[in-house]
Order: structure tokens, then C-alpha cells, then sequence
């Protein structure tokens, strides 16, 4: 079974699987911005792709729900009449870290749930992933451990593990499985081969160490004792409230849905488009009540919508420590010394009785 | 149905928003199905002395001249659109407000500035009524053509009054903070898809700044990057110097 | 990209025709609508509808009419925002879309057997009338009831006709105050935690369902506490912005619930630790 679900794929053959593929179907991976700076795009050979990049701008949800998206189409012209639609492409993606492939998880089981969002799970079906595994952290953001993201577990169909001069290759699923057959660019494996792996991920244990001095079992309790921490307090005079936190984060899915009409005003789309619980607007009613109108507010609801609510209701943590919000904040509000304070301050009131 | 009457006007300002509409391309044809554009110097000689459905008003309000010459296009108009930086934001005609008006005119007109009335730079809110605002310095077309959709069918159109880092973001665009740049994404509204970022350019802050910006941590993000916060504030007043009269509620000369 | 039909989607939308308005005062308007088809909307009293005007967008909007009602419904509408000020603009024979309907309405099977004491302020009778005409449908079901209404001031009130009609059942304990009244006002002036020390209650058989503004849960509900109604036996109906109606879109959270499926109706019991809530 092992040797059947491993295969190789020598590193001088990378560029032989992903312009085969990219023949195929469109196929996007991480590729350089400039400034240390990385992007999922679109790719037809592996010339351009970084095989070691730390997390992208945006994760690769941009595919999954997309920035905006058809969800209806209407005409006025007589009556009225309507279609609701939805959009999708056959494509690839290339070189999922570990971290957004839990983050495309956490989306699956939001939009899986009922009522179900066959939008989402439509487009869903249509992209293959490929993961591609770290051996160290990408940088001081990152909190992957803390989370259990730093180790491969479901959610793609091939997963890549860079061992030098090959990869080695996990098929996890017969859409995996045809990408392989359809490119003929992997070889099996051999016995010192799955040695390398088993070598890789024992250093990797040694690297990857819980980055926020808490058993991530306690999480949510500790959570549970601080939605009236002043560490919140703190977060309000720093905040600039420009949502990059969210928009950049892997498993935020919030959205606005917007009407468009044509010039005509008879016919027009009906879109939805991402949306931030971090911005002024996001939780004004019509009359003009804000039920979350302080910064501080805001930004413990993003905490706790990673940490706290989707524990409740999903079984897991909703933040898969790719630290790309501590990385995009000018105002330098850093998730893991938020986690940091939460415990410091709560220490004296709830902490010690667990140890 | 019939199409709107519409008119272009303009006041202190330099008429590239205007410009802004020439430059639609195909799209303008569209545009132009949908209304009857019977004003509008910069492109047609032909004036209209009846009323307008549409009044789309470019530049800021400077002299009591321009005082009398809004309001009479507000009372011909059914619904008036404020038309790029100068006129929904005061814009570049406002940094004369940091100044004493008799120093500016003396400066402008010579010996001879005593023939010369002026006042405080007014956005056109600050004088008349306006329904729409398409904010910009030049107006972004695909919001202008958001805001007449919105004017043409009777609802209302809400500026985004969240930071442009937004639309950044999402653009993917290298924060300009990264590469050691001072930008006003963080404070300036939204509505432009970043346009200026994505070009490779900052954000002068040409829309105005949100209803709710976070000064004192603004302040800290500048310290942290070590850019001079006078410096900065020179650079928002080169558009926003009006916001002040809204809040100081400064009277005319 | 590929572009396809999906019919089971979620935002599809239904087709109906608003048959009755009616202006109720100036920013309020009623509106009696019918699904296409003879479809009936099947809502339970105190949720909401997602209405649609196509190429303005949708709106949240309580029904305000019971389903013992099953040809057609009601939504009084306030001209609060985008589509709510248009939808003022439109009259019988027009069409609209609707979505829905969702989230949790009143305990209805909960509060059989039992008195009520619905208190409402401001637009909030709108979604309290769909219980309270449930009940008077069905009045046999439940034991006294008791009606509490508040409003800013006499022009403002909603349904005026009807609340008269109230006033001379029976069968129904009714009060109303306004905050500032007009000259030919004969009513109680006040708030409306004023009218509450008055009722005598049987507190342990007694549900209080309050709908209204937020300001006003604070005073309601320190009022009904001081007359000892348990905390479970308090129903409150929240309004807050909505996208999705599907606890997706995430505008209408409060903490981990979704006011869109989780209420809009909550047990004060479950809701009262919720800095969020109140």
C-alpha cells in the first residue's frame, strides 16, 4: 500500500510534470513579487515557481472563493427573471504549504455545512491541489506547531516533500492519482528513499516546537477567561482597522453580497465579494447602530473566530499559524504576542490552577 | 424611457476629471446611450437654459462668484454629482486655507489683488446640497460609472469608508511600508481599487480620509518606520486641507 | 472560466407580488405580498425574509403577519437604507424576489400553555405582531396575554387601526405609551419601562417576549427581572445586519451565534453573559 501511494519525482523532471499539466488545465503556484515578497499565479512551466517561499500575499483561498464571484443573474427587462450561477475552472494548484492546506479545510467544512453553499463546493470539486512541504519555518510569524498545521494531514491530492535532488510524492486520492498518469514524470520509490522521508520529518519534529508557551488544548478555555482582557484595550490604539489581517488570512470567508446593474438597468449580476468584520462599516444596521464600533472589539472577534467559535462548532482552530497577519500589519499587532499577553495577563486569575 | 439631461460644470480646478470621461473608450458609447449630455464645455460648444436631471460638478468652490453660480445649478438640477477631489474633498484647492487670504491674493494678483475677491477653498458639500460623491484625483471611471448606474436608477451610492489598504491587499500589491515608503492607503477611503499602488506608485490620499481613522496609531505606524509625522501631514493637507472646515467650522473671509 | 446553472442553489429566488400597501406613517410602509405559484411562505412567527429588488439588492425584513395567515404575508418596512427606501417607491402589481424564509422564530410550542407579556418599542412590533396575531388566532392555546407597546411619539405609531382594536378586546391586556405626545393623545407618556410595575403577572407561568431597539433591552429587561419572570421565561429578538441569511457571510454574529440561524429570536437565559448580545 505504502509503496504504491509514494512515488519520486526527480527535481530535473519538475519542470517536464508542471508544463505537462499546465497543458492540461491551468495550474498556479507560488511565484516571486519582489521585497522577499510571494504570489500564487498562474504558470505553464516550473521556471518561475519558488519551491521555497514563505507564505503567499494571499493564501490560496483566492481560488477557492474567490475575491468576488457570480452568485445570480437577472433580467428586468420583462418581469423579472433570474439564474443563480456559479463560476469555476479546471485548475491545479502547485506548492500548498502545509498551513493553507488546513486553511482550505477550515473553508471545506464552513461552506459544507447546511445550508450548504454549492457555490464553494462546486469549485471545489474542480481544483486539484499539490502540496508541497517545509522543512523549517519560513519565519518568525509563523506558528504553525501550535496549531497542528505543520505536518501534512488530508486535504490535497499530491503532496510534495522536497528531499534534495527528488521529491518525494504522496497520492492521496484518484484525482492524485490521474495528474500522475496523465504527466509520466514520477518514478517509485525506493527503500532509502522512504529512509530520507522518515529523516526529514524526525528533523522536522525536532524543529518545529510549540511557538506559544500553551497546550493548544487550553486554548479555548483561555479564551474563554479573557473577552474582557485589556489586551484587547491595547489592540484598539494600535489597530488601523484596514482588514488586512483578515483579507490576507487563509480561513476568513466573511462577504458582502452586492447588486450590479448594466447601463440598461434591466439586466445585472448578483456578486458577493470578501468582506472584513475589521472594517467600520461591517456591523452598522440600517439605523445606524454599530454592534462592534470599537477597534478593540473587531479585533477580538478576528481572535476569536480563530481560536474560540469555530472550536465549538468545527472541532478545530480556525488559525493555521502561516502568521500572515502579524506579516501584513504595518501597525504591528503580532498574533502570537496577542496569544502571549492573553496568557501573561490571565495568568494571575485563571492560569496556575491547571498547573 | 427617456434619457437624463445631463450637465458637466466646472469650477477651480484643472478639468482632468473631465478628461476623465473621454478617456472611457468603448465604454463611453455605452454611457452615452444612457444619457443626454446637454452641457459640457470642454467637448461641445451648445448651452441648455432648462433643467437638468443630472449636474455633474467638477472643482471646488473659491470666490462668491462661484458661491452664486452653484447654487444656480443646484436649484436647475434634480440631483447633483460631486465630481473628483476638488469638489467632493476641496482637493489641491485647499492647501490656500493654510494661508492668510490677504498674503494668498497678494501673492496671486500683485498691487492689483484688492480687485481680487476670494474665501476659503470650499468642497461643494460645504456649500450646496450633493447627492453623489465620485472622489479622485482623477475620478476613477469605473466608480463614475458606478455612481451614475446609482443616480440613474434613484438609490442612493455609499463611499467605501474603509482604508484603501483594502482593495491593496487584495490587488496583492508589496505594502508600501515594506519597501520603506510612507502611503495613505491606511486612512485614505477606499473606491478606487488601489489604482495608484497597482501602477506602482503611493496613495496621496486624494479620496479623503475614512470617518473614523485611527490617528494616534497612524502616528505610531510613522514612528515605526521613521517617517517624520510633519512631513506626512503636509502631505495629507495637500488634498484634505478642507476637511478642517467641516469639523473647525471656519467661516469665509 | 466556466459558467453554469446551478439550480439548488442556495440564493435562488422566489418570485412574488406585492398585492396590498399601505403608508403607515412616514418612514414605515406595509406591504402584503404573495409567492408566484400559490406557493405558501411557510414562516414561523418571528422570522425573516431576505426581499430582493434586482439591481438594488437585498434586504433583512421581519414578517410581520401570522402564518395562520397561508395566501399571502406581510413586511412593514422602514426606509432605512439602500433597498428599504427604494422598496418605499414600489406598489401593488409590483414584483419582487424572495429568499427565505430564515432563522429561528418565537418558541411557539414553548410558550402554549402560558401567559405572555410581549413588550415592544418602536419598529419592534413589527416582527412581535406575527406572534401576536398568532395568538390571537389561536388564542385558546395560551392563558393571559398582555401586550406592552412604546413608541417615540403618537405620529410614529404603527398599525393603529389594529392596536384600537386590541384596546377593546377582552380578551387581551393592552397598553401603550409614547415618549412625547401629541395634544389629542389621551394615552400614558413615558417609557416604556413605565407601563411594566402596573401588570400583575403570574410570574412562573408568564413568558416575556420583547422586541425593540437595543437601547431599550437594558431598562425592559431590569423591569421584568425585578418582577421575578425567570430568566428562561424572557424571549428576545435581535436585529442585526444580515448578507447571507445562511450563517455565512458573517455580518449578523454575535460571539459564536449567527443572529441569521441562530435567532433572530434568543432565550435571555442562554444569550445573558454575551457582552455582544445586549
Amino acid at each position: 500500500m505504502k509503496d504504491l501511494q509514494y512515488l519520486i519525482l526527480k527535481k530535473e523532471n519538475l519542470d517536464g510534470f508542471v508544463s505537462r499539466l499546465s497543458r492540461l488545465r491551468k495550474v498556479s503556484a507560488p511565484v516571486s513579487k519582489g521585497n522577499g515578497e510571494f504570489a500564487f499565479e498562474e504558470v505553464g512551466s516550473a521556471g518561475r515557481i519558488e519551491l521555497n517561499y514563505k507564505p503567499t500575499i494571499m493564501p490560496p483561498k483566492k481560488y477557492l472563493m474567490p475575491q468576488e464571484e457570480t452568485l445570480l443573474e437577472f433580467s428586468t427587462a420583462k418581469g423579472f427573471e433570474t439564474r443563480p450561477v456559479v463560476e469555476y475552472e479546471k485548475m491545479a494548484l502547485f506548492g500548498v504549504h502545509t498551513c493553507d492546506l488546513a486553511g482550505i479545510q477550515c473553508l471545506n467544512a464552513v461552506f459544507s455545512v447546511r445550508p450548504r453553499d454549492y457555490n464553494y463546493l462546486t469549485r471545489k470539486r474542480q481544483i486539484d491541489i499539490i502540496g508541497l512541504e517545509c522543512g523549517d519555518y519560513c519565519d518568525e510569524h509563523a506558528s504553525c506547531t501550535v496549531v497542528s498545521a505543520h505536518m501534512p494531514s488530508g486535504g490535497y491530492d499530491l503532496f510534495f516533500t522536497d528531499l534534495g535532488g527528488y521529491f518525494m510524492v504522496h497520492t492521496n486520492t484518484q484525482a492524485g492519482e490521474e495528474m500522475i498518469e496523465a504527466t509520466k514524470c514520477f518514478e517509485s520509490a525506493a527503500e532509502a528513499q522512504f529512509e530520507d522521508l522518515e529523516a526529514f520529518r524526525k528533523k522536522k519534529r525536532d524543529t518545529f516546537k510549540n511557538e506559544v508557551p500553551i497546550e493548544p488544548r487550553f486554548i479555548p478555555g483561555l479564551f474563554d477567561a479573557c473577552f474582557e482582557s485589556p489586551v484587547w484595550k491595547e489592540l484598539e490604539a494600535k489597530c488601523l482597522a484596514c482588514g488586512n489581517c483578515t483579507n490576507v488570512c487563509p480561513t476568513c470567508y466573511c462577504f458582502d453580497i452586492i447588486d450590479e446593474v448594466g447601463l440598461d438597468l434591466k439586466s445585472g449580476r448578483r456578486y458577493r465579494k470578501w468582506d472584513s468584520c475589521q472594517l467600520e462599516p461591517f456591523a452598522k444596521v440600517a439605523g445606524g447602530e454599530n454592534f462592534r464600533k470599537e477597534r478593540s472589539a473587531r479585533q477580538r472577534h478576528r481572535y476569536y473566530r480563530k481560536f474560540r467559535y469555530p472550536v465549538a462548532k468545527y472541532s478545530k482552530f480556525f488559525c493555521t499559524g502561516c502568521g500572515r497577519c502579524s506579516r501584513t500589519c504595518m501597525a504591528g499587532i503580532h498574533l502570537k504576542d496577542t496569544l502571549n499577553a492573553l496568557i501573561k495577563e490571565s495568568d494571575s486569575r485563571i492560569w496556575k490552577k491547571w498547573l | 424611457m427617456k434619457r437624463p439631461k445631463v450637465g458637466f460644470f466646472d469650477f477651480a480646478c484643472c478639468e482632468g476629471c473631465q478628461l476623465q470621461v473621454a478617456n472611457f473608450g468603448e465604454e463611453l458609447l455605452d454611457i452615452l446611450g444612457a444619457i443626454d449630455v446637454v452641457e459640457f464645455r470642454e467637448v461641445m460648444s451648445e448651452k441648455w437654459d432648462g433643467d437638468f436631471d443630472v449636474a455633474i460638478v467638477e472643482g471646488s468652490i473659491t470666490d462668491k462668484h462661484a458661491v452664486e453660480r452653484i447654487n444656480r445649478i443646484r436649484e436647475r438640477s434634480k440631483v447633483l454629482i460631486a465630481y473628483g477631489s476638488c469638489a467632493t474633498i476641496g482637493g489641491v484647492n485647499g492647501m490656500k486655507n493654510a494661508f492668510d487670504l490677504t498674503d494668498i491674493r497678494k501673492y496671486v494678483y500683485g498691487s492689483d489683488y484688492k480687485f481680487f475677491h476670494t474665501e476659503m477653498t470650499k468642497a461643494l458639500h460645504q456649500v450646496v446640497k450633493v447627492d453623489y460623491f465620485v472622489n479622485g484625483c482623477p475620478v476613477y471611471p469605473p466608480e463614475l460609472v458606478k455612481v451614475l448606474k446609482a443616480a440613474l436608477q434613484g438609490i442612493p451610492y455609499y463611499v467605501p469608508d474603509y482604508a484603501v489598504c483594502v482593495d491593496c491587499r487584495l490587488n496583492e500589491n508589496v505594502c508600501m511600508y515594506e519597501k520603506g515608503v510612507a502611503c495613505f492607503g491606511p486612512v485614505t477611503r477606499a473606491g478606487c481599487n488601489s489604482w495608484c499602488v497597482n501602477n506602482g506608485n503611493i496613495c496621496y490620499g486624494c479620496r479623503g480620509i475614512v470617518s473614523n481613522p485611527n490617528e494616534k496609531g497612524m502616528k505610531e505606524v510613522l514612528t515605526k518606520y521613521n517617517i517624520p509625522i510633519e512631513f506626512v501631514l503636509n502631505k495629507v493637507n495637500m488634498y484634505n486641507k478642507c476637511r478642517e472646515l467641516v469639523e473647525g467650522g471656519e467661516d469665509d473671509e | 472560466m466556466e459558467k453554469v446553472v446551478i439550480k439548488d442553489s442556495n440564493y435562488r429566488i422566489r418570485k412574488a407580488k406585492i398585492l396590498r400597501t399601505k403608508q403607515l406613517t412616514k418612514m414605515e410602509k406595509l406591504f402584503e405580498i404573495a409567492l408566484d405559484g400559490g406557493e405558501s411562505l411557510d414562516q414561523e412567527p418571528g422570522q425573516f425574509v431576505m426581499v430582493s429588488l434586482f439591481g438594488v439588492g437585498e434586504a433583512p425584513i421581519s414578517v410581520c403577519s401570522s402564518p395562520t395567515n397561508r395566501g399571502s404575508f406581510e413586511l412593514c418596512v422602514r426606509a432605512a437604507g439602500k433597498v428599504t427606501g427604494a422598496m418605499h417607491r414600489l406598489e401593488a402589481g409590483d414584483e419582487i424576489g424572495i429568499r427565505g424564509p430564515y432563522g429561528k422564530g418565537f418558541p411557539i410550542r414553548i410558550l402554549e400553555g402560558n401567559d405572555l407579556l410581549m413588550v415592544a418599542g418602536g419598529l419592534g412590533i413589527a416582527p412581535l405582531r406575527s406572534l401576536i396575531k398568532y395568538a390571537f388566532d389561536n388564542r385558546r392555546d395560551f392563558g393571559k396575554i398582555h401586550i406592552m407597546l412604546g413608541c417615540k411619539s403618537s405620529e410614529d405609531l404603527l398599525f393603529e387601526d389594529e392596536l384600537n382594536q386590541w384596546f377593546k378586546r377582552m380578551d387581551v391586556h393592552y397598553e401603550c405609551t409614547v415618549d412625547r405626545a401629541a395634544s389629542d393623545w389621551a394615552g400614558h407618556v413615558g417609557q416604556i419601562t413605565t407601563l411594566l410595575p402596573g401588570v400583575h403577572l403570574e410570574t412562573e407561568r408568564t413568558f416575556a417576549i420583547v422586541v425593540g431597539p437595543p437601547v431599550m433591552y437594558k431598562f425592559v429587561l431590569r423591569e421584568l427581572l425585578k418582577k421575578n419572570i425567570p430568566e428562561n421565561q424572557i424571549i428576545l429578538s435581535f436585529e442585526r445586519h444580515m448578507k447571507c441569511g445562511m450563517g455565512k457571510c458573517g455580518r449578523c454574529q454575535i460571539q459564536n451565534l449567527y443572529c441569521c440561524q441562530d435567532g433572530p429570536v434568543f432565550n435571555y437565559a442562554d444569550i445573558k453573559n454575551m457582552s455582544e448580545a445586549l
